[in-house]
Protein backbone atom coordinates (compact mmCIF):
# COMPACT_ATOMS: atom_id res chain seq x y z
CA UNK A 1 0.00 0.00 0.00
CA UNK A 2 1.17 3.29 -0.99
CA UNK A 3 0.93 6.12 1.64
CA UNK A 4 0.13 9.52 1.15
CA UNK A 5 -0.10 12.51 3.39
CA UNK A 6 -3.45 14.54 2.95
CA UNK A 7 -4.38 18.30 2.04
CA UNK A 8 -6.21 18.19 5.89
CA UNK A 9 -2.50 17.19 7.63
CA UNK A 10 -0.82 19.97 5.34
CA UNK A 11 -3.56 22.32 6.14
CA UNK A 12 -3.49 21.93 9.90
CA UNK A 13 0.66 21.99 10.07
CA UNK A 14 -0.28 25.14 8.31
CA UNK A 15 -2.12 26.52 10.50
CA UNK A 16 -0.79 25.42 13.69
CA UNK A 17 2.88 26.67 12.43
CA UNK A 18 0.89 30.62 12.00
CA UNK A 19 -1.05 30.56 14.57
CA UNK A 20 2.07 29.44 16.90
CA UNK A 21 4.48 31.70 15.54
CA UNK A 22 2.27 34.61 15.39
CA UNK A 23 1.38 34.31 18.87
CA UNK A 24 5.24 34.96 19.44
CA UNK A 25 5.81 37.23 17.44
CA UNK A 26 2.13 39.38 18.51
CA UNK A 27 2.69 37.95 21.98
CA UNK A 28 -0.73 36.98 21.53
CA UNK A 29 -1.82 33.97 23.73
CA UNK A 30 -5.28 33.52 22.21
CA UNK A 31 -3.37 32.64 18.93
CA UNK A 32 -1.57 29.84 20.25
CA UNK A 33 -4.70 28.68 21.76
CA UNK A 34 -6.69 28.51 18.40
CA UNK A 35 -3.62 26.80 16.93
CA UNK A 36 -4.15 24.17 19.87
CA UNK A 37 -6.53 21.67 18.67
CA UNK A 38 -5.19 21.46 15.42
CA UNK A 39 -1.20 21.14 17.14
CA UNK A 40 -3.09 17.91 19.27
CA UNK A 41 -4.79 16.58 15.93
CA UNK A 42 -1.88 16.48 14.43
CA UNK A 43 0.00 14.70 17.38
CA UNK A 44 -2.65 12.20 18.33
CA UNK A 45 -3.61 11.15 14.61
CA UNK A 46 -0.06 10.17 13.17
CA UNK A 47 1.12 8.68 17.06
CA UNK A 48 -2.16 6.50 16.46
CA UNK A 49 -2.48 6.10 12.47
CA UNK A 50 -1.39 2.51 11.42
CA UNK A 51 -1.50 1.18 8.03
CA UNK A 52 -4.53 -0.98 7.51
CA UNK A 53 -4.50 -4.69 6.21
CA UNK A 54 -7.76 -4.77 3.96
CA UNK A 55 -7.66 -7.76 1.38
CA UNK A 56 -10.61 -7.39 -1.72
CA UNK A 57 -11.57 -9.51 -4.33
CA UNK A 58 -14.07 -9.34 -7.24
CA UNK A 59 -16.69 -12.06 -8.07
CA UNK A 60 -19.21 -11.86 -11.21
CA UNK A 61 -22.13 -14.50 -10.65
CA UNK A 62 -21.65 -15.21 -14.40
CA UNK A 63 -18.90 -15.29 -16.99
CA UNK A 64 -20.69 -15.22 -20.06
CA UNK A 65 -23.86 -13.52 -20.51
CA UNK A 66 -26.29 -12.16 -23.79
CA UNK A 67 -26.60 -8.30 -24.32
CA UNK A 68 -29.03 -6.22 -22.05
CA UNK A 69 -28.71 -8.70 -19.33
CA UNK A 70 -27.44 -8.02 -15.52
CA UNK A 71 -25.29 -9.20 -13.56
CA UNK A 72 -23.93 -9.50 -9.70
CA UNK A 73 -20.92 -8.06 -9.16
CA UNK A 74 -19.67 -9.02 -5.37
CA UNK A 75 -16.79 -7.54 -3.92
CA UNK A 76 -15.36 -8.80 -0.68
CA UNK A 77 -13.78 -6.89 1.91
CA UNK A 78 -11.56 -9.25 4.21
CA UNK A 79 -9.90 -6.40 7.34
CA UNK A 80 -6.94 -7.68 9.36
CA UNK A 81 -6.27 -4.36 10.25
CA UNK A 82 -9.22 -2.20 10.32
CA UNK A 83 -9.78 1.80 8.42
CA UNK A 84 -11.85 4.29 9.70
CA UNK A 85 -12.97 4.97 6.13
CA UNK A 86 -12.26 3.15 3.22
CA UNK A 87 -12.94 4.47 -0.18
CA UNK A 88 -13.79 1.71 -3.12
CA UNK A 89 -13.74 2.05 -6.32
CA UNK A 90 -14.46 -0.87 -8.97
CA UNK A 91 -13.05 0.61 -12.58
CA UNK A 92 -16.29 -0.22 -14.65
CA UNK A 93 -15.94 -0.73 -18.63
CA UNK A 94 -17.20 1.14 -20.78
CA UNK A 95 -20.19 -0.27 -22.17
CA UNK A 96 -21.56 -2.09 -18.37
CA UNK A 97 -23.97 0.53 -16.64
CA UNK A 98 -24.66 0.56 -13.09
CA UNK A 99 -28.19 -0.58 -11.96
CA UNK A 100 -28.04 -0.62 -8.54
CA UNK A 101 -25.10 -0.06 -5.44
CA UNK A 102 -22.69 2.28 -4.91
CA UNK A 103 -19.76 3.02 -7.16
CA UNK A 104 -17.32 4.60 -5.68
CA UNK A 105 -18.48 4.19 -1.76
CA UNK A 106 -16.72 5.13 1.03
CA UNK A 107 -17.50 2.66 4.39
CA UNK A 108 -15.60 1.86 7.53
CA UNK A 109 -13.84 -1.62 7.99
CA UNK A 110 -13.19 -2.55 11.57
CA UNK A 111 -10.35 -5.07 12.43
CA UNK A 112 -11.44 -8.52 11.64
CA UNK A 113 -14.52 -7.83 9.69
CA UNK A 114 -15.42 -9.00 6.76
CA UNK A 115 -17.84 -7.41 4.28
CA UNK A 116 -19.72 -7.85 0.73
CA UNK A 117 -20.69 -5.41 -1.59
CA UNK A 118 -22.51 -6.03 -4.59
CA UNK A 119 -23.13 -4.06 -7.77
CA UNK A 120 -25.61 -4.76 -10.21
CA UNK A 121 -24.52 -4.05 -13.89
CA UNK A 122 -26.75 -3.67 -17.12
CA UNK A 123 -24.47 -5.33 -20.35
CA UNK A 124 -25.18 -2.76 -22.29
CA UNK A 125 -22.87 -3.30 -25.17
CA UNK A 126 -21.13 -6.85 -26.52
CA UNK A 127 -17.64 -7.36 -26.11
CA UNK A 128 -15.27 -8.89 -24.10
CA UNK A 129 -14.51 -7.24 -20.95
CA UNK A 130 -11.56 -7.40 -18.56
CA UNK A 131 -13.12 -5.44 -15.37
CA UNK A 132 -10.27 -2.71 -14.75
CA UNK A 133 -8.75 -1.87 -12.06
CA UNK A 134 -10.29 -2.34 -7.93
CA UNK A 135 -9.17 0.87 -5.88
CA UNK A 136 -9.14 1.06 -2.48
CA UNK A 137 -8.70 4.47 -0.58
CA UNK A 138 -7.61 4.03 3.38
CA UNK A 139 -7.78 6.92 5.75
CA UNK A 140 -6.50 6.94 9.11
CA UNK A 141 -9.41 7.65 12.14
CA UNK A 142 -8.02 11.74 11.95
CA UNK A 143 -8.06 11.74 8.12
CA UNK A 144 -4.54 12.70 7.81
CA UNK A 145 -3.13 10.13 6.18
CA UNK A 146 -4.74 7.79 3.43
CA UNK A 147 -2.96 4.60 2.01
CA UNK A 148 -4.09 3.83 -1.45
CA UNK A 149 -4.13 0.09 -3.13
CA UNK A 150 -4.98 -0.94 -6.64
CA UNK A 151 -5.83 -4.11 -7.49
CA UNK A 152 -5.43 -4.63 -11.01
CA UNK A 153 -7.73 -7.00 -13.67
CA UNK A 154 -9.97 -8.75 -11.24
CA UNK A 155 -12.47 -10.20 -13.26
CA UNK A 156 -13.46 -11.09 -16.94
CA UNK A 157 -16.86 -11.23 -18.34
CA UNK A 158 -18.05 -11.83 -21.76
CA UNK A 159 -21.25 -10.35 -23.27
CA UNK A 160 -22.15 -11.53 -26.24
CA UNK A 161 -24.38 -9.90 -28.89
CA UNK A 162 -28.57 -11.02 -28.30
CA UNK A 163 -28.90 -12.72 -31.35
CA UNK A 164 -32.22 -11.11 -33.50
CA UNK A 165 -34.85 -13.02 -34.36
CA UNK A 166 -35.13 -13.64 -37.57
CA UNK A 167 -38.01 -15.44 -39.49
CA UNK A 168 -36.41 -16.58 -42.62
CA UNK A 169 -33.02 -17.22 -44.24
CA UNK A 170 -30.76 -16.50 -46.99
CA UNK A 171 -30.99 -19.99 -48.72
CA UNK A 172 -27.43 -21.19 -50.44
CA UNK A 173 -28.14 -21.85 -53.56
CA UNK A 174 -25.61 -25.22 -53.78
CA UNK A 175 -25.87 -27.40 -50.53
CA UNK A 176 -22.49 -29.99 -49.32
CA UNK A 177 -22.65 -33.67 -49.11
CA UNK A 178 -23.78 -33.79 -45.19
CA UNK A 179 -27.29 -34.17 -43.93
CA UNK A 180 -28.91 -30.91 -43.14
CA UNK A 181 -32.24 -29.37 -43.12
CA UNK A 182 -32.32 -28.10 -46.49
CA UNK A 183 -33.63 -29.70 -49.71
CA UNK A 184 -30.74 -30.14 -52.43
CA UNK A 185 -31.88 -30.30 -55.83
CA UNK A 186 -30.56 -34.19 -55.88
CA UNK A 187 -32.66 -36.91 -55.17
CA UNK A 188 -32.47 -39.24 -52.05
CA UNK A 189 -33.76 -39.63 -49.03
CA UNK A 190 -36.00 -37.01 -47.66
CA UNK A 191 -39.06 -35.49 -47.50
CA UNK A 192 -39.74 -33.51 -50.54
CA UNK A 193 -41.27 -34.85 -53.38
CA UNK A 194 -39.32 -34.52 -55.76
CA UNK A 195 -40.74 -37.10 -59.00
CA UNK A 196 -41.90 -40.52 -59.91
CA UNK A 197 -39.97 -43.17 -61.82
CA UNK A 198 -41.03 -46.67 -62.82
CA UNK A 199 -40.53 -49.41 -59.96
CA UNK A 200 -36.94 -51.14 -59.90
CA UNK A 201 -35.80 -53.84 -58.22
CA UNK A 202 -34.29 -52.87 -54.90
CA UNK A 203 -37.32 -50.16 -54.43
CA UNK A 204 -39.03 -50.10 -51.18
CA UNK A 205 -42.44 -51.15 -51.29
CA UNK A 206 -43.39 -48.13 -49.46
CA UNK A 207 -42.33 -45.84 -51.77
CA UNK A 208 -44.66 -47.01 -54.76
CA UNK A 209 -47.31 -44.62 -55.56
CA UNK A 210 -50.48 -46.61 -55.48
CA UNK A 211 -52.49 -44.49 -57.50
CA UNK A 212 -49.98 -43.78 -60.07
CA UNK A 213 -49.25 -47.07 -60.61
CA UNK A 214 -53.09 -48.45 -60.54
CA UNK A 215 -54.08 -45.12 -63.19
CA UNK A 216 -50.59 -46.26 -65.01
CA UNK A 217 -51.36 -50.17 -64.69
CA UNK A 218 -47.06 -50.94 -63.78
CA UNK A 219 -45.62 -49.48 -60.67
CA UNK A 220 -44.61 -46.10 -60.09
CA UNK A 221 -42.32 -45.35 -56.81
CA UNK A 222 -41.86 -41.37 -55.15
CA UNK A 223 -38.61 -39.67 -55.94
CA UNK A 224 -37.65 -37.33 -52.79
CA UNK A 225 -35.20 -34.29 -52.93
CA UNK A 226 -32.50 -34.85 -50.34
CA UNK A 227 -32.36 -33.16 -46.88
CA UNK A 228 -28.49 -31.91 -47.17
CA UNK A 229 -26.78 -28.82 -45.18
CA UNK A 230 -24.68 -25.99 -46.83
CA UNK A 231 -21.84 -24.11 -46.27
CA UNK A 232 -22.43 -20.44 -45.11
CA UNK A 233 -19.26 -18.02 -44.81
CA UNK A 234 -19.71 -15.36 -42.93
CA UNK A 235 -17.76 -12.13 -44.52
CA UNK A 236 -17.12 -9.34 -42.08
CA UNK A 237 -15.71 -6.24 -43.43
CA UNK A 238 -13.43 -4.88 -40.80
CA UNK A 239 -11.21 -2.56 -42.31
CA UNK A 240 -13.09 0.53 -41.67
CA UNK A 241 -16.53 2.05 -39.63
CA UNK A 242 -18.60 4.85 -39.45
CA UNK A 243 -19.19 5.81 -35.71
CA UNK A 244 -21.61 7.82 -33.75
CA UNK A 245 -22.55 8.41 -30.44
CA UNK A 246 -21.16 5.03 -29.51
CA UNK A 247 -22.91 2.77 -32.25
CA UNK A 248 -21.62 2.17 -36.17
CA UNK A 249 -21.29 0.15 -38.67
CA UNK A 250 -19.06 -2.22 -36.45
CA UNK A 251 -21.61 -3.45 -34.17
CA UNK A 252 -24.47 -3.76 -36.55
CA UNK A 253 -22.64 -5.72 -38.34
CA UNK A 254 -21.01 -8.01 -35.25
CA UNK A 255 -24.42 -8.53 -34.21
CA UNK A 256 -26.06 -9.45 -37.45
CA UNK A 257 -23.60 -11.65 -38.02
CA UNK A 258 -23.42 -13.33 -34.68
CA UNK A 259 -27.48 -13.77 -35.17
CA UNK A 260 -26.58 -15.03 -38.67
CA UNK A 261 -24.17 -17.41 -37.27
CA UNK A 262 -26.50 -18.75 -34.31
CA UNK A 263 -29.45 -19.51 -37.15
CA UNK A 264 -27.80 -20.87 -39.56
CA UNK A 265 -26.34 -23.61 -37.33
CA UNK A 266 -29.18 -24.24 -35.31
CA UNK A 267 -30.16 -25.71 -38.92
CA UNK A 268 -27.26 -27.52 -39.18
CA UNK A 269 -25.40 -26.17 -41.76
CA UNK A 270 -21.21 -25.42 -41.10
CA UNK A 271 -20.59 -21.84 -40.89
CA UNK A 272 -17.40 -20.41 -41.00
CA UNK A 273 -15.97 -17.11 -40.52
CA UNK A 274 -13.96 -14.56 -42.60
CA UNK A 275 -12.71 -11.42 -40.37
CA UNK A 276 -11.21 -9.12 -43.31
CA UNK A 277 -10.18 -6.26 -42.04
CA UNK A 278 -6.45 -4.98 -40.31
CA UNK A 279 -6.39 -7.86 -39.16
CA UNK A 280 -7.38 -10.84 -40.92
CA UNK A 281 -8.84 -13.89 -39.37
CA UNK A 282 -10.66 -16.35 -39.76
CA UNK A 283 -12.78 -19.75 -39.22
CA UNK A 284 -13.00 -22.74 -41.03
CA UNK A 285 -16.47 -24.16 -41.30
CA UNK A 286 -18.03 -26.06 -38.46
CA UNK A 287 -21.05 -27.11 -37.40
CA UNK A 288 -22.81 -27.37 -33.79
CA UNK A 289 -22.87 -25.49 -30.55
CA UNK A 290 -19.04 -25.34 -30.24
CA UNK A 291 -18.81 -23.51 -33.57
CA UNK A 292 -21.64 -21.39 -32.72
CA UNK A 293 -18.98 -19.85 -29.35
CA UNK A 294 -15.85 -20.03 -31.48
CA UNK A 295 -17.48 -17.50 -34.32
CA UNK A 296 -18.88 -14.96 -31.32
CA UNK A 297 -15.60 -15.41 -29.53
CA UNK A 298 -13.70 -14.07 -32.49
CA UNK A 299 -16.51 -11.78 -33.23
CA UNK A 300 -15.96 -10.18 -29.70
CA UNK A 301 -12.76 -9.51 -30.67
CA UNK A 302 -13.33 -8.03 -33.53
CA UNK A 303 -11.63 -4.70 -33.87
CA UNK A 304 -11.27 -1.71 -36.68
CA UNK A 305 -7.49 -1.85 -37.18
CA UNK A 306 -5.62 0.81 -39.13
CA UNK A 307 -3.72 -0.61 -42.48
CA UNK A 308 -2.45 0.07 -45.47
CA UNK A 309 -1.80 -2.99 -46.36
CA UNK A 310 -3.03 -4.59 -49.84
CA UNK A 311 -5.01 -7.78 -49.31
CA UNK A 312 -7.20 -9.95 -51.17
CA UNK A 313 -8.54 -12.91 -51.13
CA UNK A 314 -5.59 -15.23 -51.55
CA UNK A 315 -4.46 -14.84 -48.59
CA UNK A 316 -6.73 -17.35 -47.12
CA UNK A 317 -5.76 -20.32 -46.35
CA UNK A 318 -7.13 -23.11 -48.28
CA UNK A 319 -10.16 -24.85 -46.95
CA UNK A 320 -11.45 -21.58 -45.52
CA UNK A 321 -13.36 -20.99 -48.20
CA UNK A 322 -15.12 -23.89 -49.69
CA UNK A 323 -16.48 -24.30 -53.09
CA UNK A 324 -20.76 -23.98 -53.22
CA UNK A 325 -20.69 -22.05 -50.29
CA UNK A 326 -22.96 -18.72 -49.82
CA UNK A 327 -20.82 -16.15 -48.94
CA UNK A 328 -22.51 -13.58 -46.73
CA UNK A 329 -21.07 -10.83 -46.93
CA UNK A 330 -21.50 -7.79 -44.17
CA UNK A 331 -19.69 -4.53 -45.25
CA UNK A 332 -19.97 -0.96 -45.33
CA UNK A 333 -18.91 -0.84 -48.67
CA UNK A 334 -16.12 1.85 -47.40
CA UNK A 335 -12.66 0.30 -48.01
CA UNK A 336 -11.81 -0.59 -51.71
CA UNK A 337 -10.08 -3.65 -50.38
CA UNK A 338 -13.07 -5.90 -48.92
CA UNK A 339 -14.70 -3.79 -52.33
CA UNK A 340 -12.06 -5.69 -54.32
CA UNK A 341 -12.42 -8.71 -52.23
CA UNK A 342 -16.03 -9.48 -52.88
CA UNK A 343 -15.99 -9.04 -56.23
CA UNK A 344 -12.88 -11.12 -56.57
CA UNK A 345 -14.98 -14.02 -54.98
CA UNK A 346 -18.11 -13.20 -57.46
CA UNK A 347 -15.99 -13.35 -60.00
CA UNK A 348 -14.64 -17.36 -58.37
CA UNK A 349 -18.23 -18.32 -59.21
CA UNK A 350 -18.71 -17.70 -55.27
CA UNK A 351 -22.76 -17.33 -54.21
CA UNK A 352 -22.24 -14.43 -52.78
CA UNK A 353 -25.19 -11.89 -50.65
CA UNK A 354 -23.95 -8.84 -50.18
CA UNK A 355 -25.38 -6.95 -47.25
CA UNK A 356 -24.20 -2.85 -46.87
CA UNK A 357 -24.45 -1.71 -43.65
CA UNK A 358 -25.05 1.45 -44.14
CA UNK A 359 -22.85 4.60 -42.94
CA UNK A 360 -25.23 7.08 -44.07
CA UNK A 361 -27.18 7.34 -40.97
CA UNK A 362 -24.00 8.11 -39.18
CA UNK A 363 -22.04 10.48 -41.15
CA UNK A 364 -22.89 14.21 -40.29
CA UNK A 365 -23.43 15.71 -44.01
CA UNK A 366 -21.16 18.25 -43.62
CA UNK A 367 -22.01 22.35 -43.68
CA UNK A 368 -21.33 24.40 -46.79
CA UNK A 369 -21.70 24.13 -50.56
CA UNK A 370 -18.12 22.44 -50.52
CA UNK A 371 -19.42 20.22 -47.84
CA UNK A 372 -22.64 19.22 -49.40
CA UNK A 373 -20.93 18.47 -52.84
CA UNK A 374 -18.48 16.49 -51.04
CA UNK A 375 -21.11 14.33 -49.46
CA UNK A 376 -23.00 13.87 -52.32
CA UNK A 377 -19.73 12.93 -54.59
CA UNK A 378 -19.42 9.60 -51.43
CA UNK A 379 -23.17 9.20 -51.92
CA UNK A 380 -22.57 8.60 -55.89
CA UNK A 381 -19.48 6.60 -55.28
CA UNK A 382 -21.32 4.17 -53.05
CA UNK A 383 -23.78 3.93 -55.63
CA UNK A 384 -21.30 3.20 -58.18
CA UNK A 385 -19.79 0.35 -55.84
CA UNK A 386 -23.32 -0.77 -55.31
CA UNK A 387 -23.70 -0.98 -59.62
CA UNK A 388 -19.99 -2.75 -59.96
CA UNK A 389 -21.22 -5.55 -58.19
CA UNK A 390 -24.87 -5.75 -59.73
CA UNK A 391 -22.63 -5.74 -63.42
CA UNK A 392 -21.06 -8.85 -61.40
CA UNK A 393 -24.22 -10.33 -60.69
CA UNK A 394 -24.20 -10.10 -56.66
CA UNK A 395 -27.10 -9.13 -54.73
CA UNK A 396 -26.16 -6.09 -52.57
CA UNK A 397 -28.71 -4.83 -49.94
CA UNK A 398 -28.78 -1.76 -48.04
CA UNK A 399 -29.41 -1.57 -44.73
CA UNK A 400 -30.12 0.93 -42.11
CA UNK A 401 -29.69 0.66 -38.29
CA UNK A 402 -33.43 0.75 -37.81
CA UNK A 403 -34.64 -1.79 -39.97
CA UNK A 404 -34.70 -4.94 -38.61
CA UNK A 405 -32.44 -7.64 -40.25
CA UNK A 406 -35.24 -10.09 -40.57
CA UNK A 407 -37.07 -7.50 -43.21
CA UNK A 408 -33.14 -7.46 -45.00
CA UNK A 409 -33.28 -11.08 -45.34
CA UNK A 410 -36.65 -11.79 -46.86
CA UNK A 411 -36.18 -9.19 -48.96
CA UNK A 412 -32.83 -10.75 -49.97
CA UNK A 413 -34.58 -14.30 -50.21
CA UNK A 414 -37.21 -12.45 -52.50
CA UNK A 415 -34.59 -11.16 -54.84
CA UNK A 416 -33.18 -14.28 -55.03
CA UNK A 417 -36.37 -16.24 -55.88
CA UNK A 418 -37.46 -13.88 -58.02
CA UNK A 419 -33.60 -14.09 -60.26
CA UNK A 420 -33.80 -17.64 -60.20
CA UNK A 421 -37.74 -17.97 -61.67
CA UNK A 422 -36.31 -15.21 -64.26
CA UNK A 423 -33.33 -17.55 -65.07
CA UNK B 1 -22.72 24.63 4.53
CA UNK B 2 -22.57 23.59 8.60
CA UNK B 3 -18.60 24.63 8.20
CA UNK B 4 -19.87 27.95 6.60
CA UNK B 5 -22.36 28.55 9.84
CA UNK B 6 -19.68 27.30 12.20
CA UNK B 7 -17.39 29.93 10.77
CA UNK B 8 -20.23 33.14 10.37
CA UNK B 9 -20.40 32.19 14.12
CA UNK B 10 -17.31 33.04 14.75
CA UNK B 11 -17.14 36.02 12.30
CA UNK B 12 -20.15 37.46 14.57
CA UNK B 13 -18.70 36.39 18.13
CA UNK B 14 -15.52 38.10 17.53
CA UNK B 15 -17.65 41.37 16.60
CA UNK B 16 -19.67 41.43 19.40
CA UNK B 17 -16.90 40.49 21.65
CA UNK B 18 -14.47 43.47 20.64
CA UNK B 19 -14.48 46.74 22.40
CA UNK B 20 -13.18 48.84 19.32
CA UNK B 21 -13.96 48.43 15.97
CA UNK B 22 -16.49 45.81 15.55
CA UNK B 23 -17.80 46.86 11.91
CA UNK B 24 -14.21 45.80 10.79
CA UNK B 25 -13.83 43.11 12.77
CA UNK B 26 -16.50 41.84 11.51
CA UNK B 27 -16.18 42.67 7.88
CA UNK B 28 -12.74 41.14 8.43
CA UNK B 29 -14.39 37.51 9.59
CA UNK B 30 -17.23 37.88 6.76
CA UNK B 31 -14.58 37.97 4.63
CA UNK B 32 -12.77 35.34 5.89
CA UNK B 33 -16.30 33.25 5.66
CA UNK B 34 -16.92 34.09 2.15
CA UNK B 35 -13.22 33.02 1.42
CA UNK B 36 -14.25 29.63 3.40
CA UNK B 37 -17.47 29.54 1.12
CA UNK B 38 -15.56 29.81 -2.58
CA UNK B 39 -13.00 27.20 -0.89
CA UNK B 40 -15.59 24.95 -0.58
CA UNK B 41 -17.13 25.33 -3.47
CA UNK B 42 -14.91 24.56 -5.57
CA UNK B 43 -13.33 22.18 -3.46
CA UNK B 44 -10.12 24.34 -3.59
CA UNK B 45 -7.70 23.31 -0.37
CA UNK B 46 -5.95 26.39 -0.26
CA UNK B 47 -8.59 28.83 -0.27
CA UNK B 48 -10.18 26.46 2.46
CA UNK B 49 -6.86 27.44 4.65
CA UNK B 50 -6.85 31.29 3.99
CA UNK B 51 -10.82 31.49 4.92
CA UNK B 52 -9.68 29.60 8.35
CA UNK B 53 -6.42 31.73 8.87
CA UNK B 54 -8.70 34.36 8.15
CA UNK B 55 -10.95 33.84 10.67
CA UNK B 56 -8.33 33.05 13.41
CA UNK B 57 -7.00 36.73 12.40
CA UNK B 58 -10.51 37.93 13.29
CA UNK B 59 -11.07 36.35 16.18
CA UNK B 60 -7.36 37.99 17.34
CA UNK B 61 -7.59 41.18 16.15
CA UNK B 62 -10.85 41.21 18.30
CA UNK B 63 -9.01 40.01 21.31
CA UNK B 64 -6.54 42.35 20.52
CA UNK B 65 -8.86 45.34 20.86
CA UNK B 66 -9.93 43.72 25.00
CA UNK B 67 -6.30 44.17 25.84
CA UNK B 68 -3.42 41.76 26.73
CA UNK B 69 -4.28 38.24 27.38
CA UNK B 70 -6.83 35.89 25.84
CA UNK B 71 -10.96 36.50 26.16
CA UNK B 72 -12.35 33.67 27.59
CA UNK B 73 -14.65 33.39 24.56
CA UNK B 74 -11.47 31.89 22.78
CA UNK B 75 -12.32 28.18 24.08
CA UNK B 76 -15.55 28.43 21.68
CA UNK B 77 -13.65 30.20 19.46
CA UNK B 78 -11.41 27.68 19.21
CA UNK B 79 -13.93 24.87 19.44
CA UNK B 80 -15.88 26.67 16.68
CA UNK B 81 -12.75 27.07 14.11
CA UNK B 82 -11.72 23.54 15.02
CA UNK B 83 -15.15 22.29 14.11
CA UNK B 84 -15.50 24.07 10.90
CA UNK B 85 -12.01 23.11 9.48
CA UNK B 86 -13.28 19.91 10.56
CA UNK B 87 -16.65 20.04 8.59
CA UNK B 88 -14.89 21.64 5.62
CA UNK B 89 -11.96 19.10 5.14
CA UNK B 90 -14.97 16.39 5.21
CA UNK B 91 -17.40 18.07 2.69
CA UNK B 92 -14.01 17.95 0.70
CA UNK B 93 -13.96 14.11 0.50
CA UNK B 94 -17.18 13.86 0.15
CA UNK B 95 -16.42 15.32 -3.14
CA UNK B 96 -14.94 12.38 -4.58
CA UNK B 97 -16.70 9.75 -2.42
CA UNK B 98 -19.94 10.53 -0.41
CA UNK B 99 -19.82 8.58 2.75
CA UNK B 100 -22.22 5.98 3.32
CA UNK B 101 -25.00 7.01 5.89
CA UNK B 102 -23.94 4.61 8.95
CA UNK B 103 -20.63 5.83 8.44
CA UNK B 104 -21.10 9.63 8.05
CA UNK B 105 -23.28 9.16 11.29
CA UNK B 106 -20.24 7.77 13.03
CA UNK B 107 -18.53 10.46 11.56
CA UNK B 108 -20.35 13.15 13.37
CA UNK B 109 -20.42 11.57 17.06
CA UNK B 110 -16.84 11.51 16.42
CA UNK B 111 -16.54 15.39 15.46
CA UNK B 112 -19.17 16.20 18.55
CA UNK B 113 -16.45 14.24 20.83
CA UNK B 114 -13.40 15.99 19.08
CA UNK B 115 -15.05 19.57 19.42
CA UNK B 116 -16.03 18.73 23.47
CA UNK B 117 -12.38 17.87 23.95
CA UNK B 118 -11.38 20.95 22.39
CA UNK B 119 -13.27 22.79 24.44
CA UNK B 120 -11.80 21.10 27.74
CA UNK B 121 -8.76 21.42 26.29
CA UNK B 122 -8.71 25.26 26.35
CA UNK B 123 -10.73 25.51 29.54
CA UNK B 124 -7.30 23.29 30.65
CA UNK B 125 -4.61 25.63 28.80
CA UNK B 126 -6.55 28.88 30.04
CA UNK B 127 -6.96 27.64 33.76
CA UNK B 128 -3.06 26.07 34.11
CA UNK B 129 -1.02 28.95 32.14
CA UNK B 130 -3.10 31.55 33.02
CA UNK B 131 -2.71 32.91 29.76
CA UNK B 132 -6.37 34.66 30.75
CA UNK B 133 -4.56 36.98 33.15
CA UNK B 134 -2.04 38.38 30.41
CA UNK B 135 1.18 36.92 29.06
CA UNK B 136 4.55 35.84 30.60
CA UNK B 137 7.67 33.72 30.13
CA UNK B 138 5.40 30.93 30.13
CA UNK B 139 3.70 31.53 27.34
CA UNK B 140 6.39 32.29 25.38
CA UNK B 141 8.15 29.42 26.19
CA UNK B 142 5.39 26.96 25.15
CA UNK B 143 5.18 29.08 22.09
CA UNK B 144 9.23 28.54 21.14
CA UNK B 145 8.93 25.13 22.05
CA UNK B 146 5.90 24.70 19.71
CA UNK B 147 7.33 26.71 16.83
CA UNK B 148 10.12 24.46 17.23
CA UNK B 149 8.41 21.36 17.16
CA UNK B 150 6.63 22.33 14.48
CA UNK B 151 9.53 23.10 12.03
CA UNK B 152 10.60 19.49 13.08
CA UNK B 153 7.08 18.53 12.39
CA UNK B 154 6.97 20.24 8.51
CA UNK B 155 10.07 19.08 7.65
CA UNK B 156 9.48 15.46 8.93
CA UNK B 157 6.23 15.62 6.73
CA UNK B 158 7.62 16.80 3.64
CA UNK B 159 10.18 14.29 3.25
CA UNK B 160 7.51 11.67 4.46
CA UNK B 161 5.52 13.24 1.50
CA UNK B 162 7.65 12.51 -1.20
CA UNK B 163 8.73 8.73 0.19
CA UNK B 164 6.00 5.86 -0.18
CA UNK B 165 5.83 2.86 1.57
CA UNK B 166 5.08 -0.34 -0.26
CA UNK B 167 4.36 -3.67 1.12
Amino acid sequence: MKRHITVKLEAYVVLTAIGLLAALIFARPELALLSAPFAVTIALGLALARPPDVRAWVELDRERVLEDDEITLAVTLEARVGASRLELLVDVPTGLELVSGRNPLALRVGAGEERILTLRLRCARWGAYRFGDLHLRARDAAGLLTWEQTIARPATLRVYPRPEALRELVAPRETQLFTGNRVAREKGEGLEFADLRPFASGDRIRRINWRASARRGELWVNEFHAERNADVILFLDSFAEAQHAGHGTLDQAIRAAASLAERYLAGKDRVGLVNFGGVLNWLRPGTGMRQLYRIVEALLNTEITLSYAWKDIDILPRGTLPPKALVFALTPLLDDRAVRALLDLRARGFDLVVVEVSPVPFVEPPSGESGELAFRLWQLRRQARRLEYERAGALVVEWHEDTPLTAILEGVSASRRHAVARV
Amino acid sequence: MAAVVAASGIAVYASVEAHRVQVLVLAFGLAAVAVLGVGLTTAAPGTILAGLAGLAAAWSVSAWTRGSGAPGGTIFAAAALFGAAELAYWSLEQVSVADEPELAAQRLAGLAVRVTGVLLLGSVLLASLGLHAGGGVVLEAVGVAAAIGLLVLVVILARAGHETVER
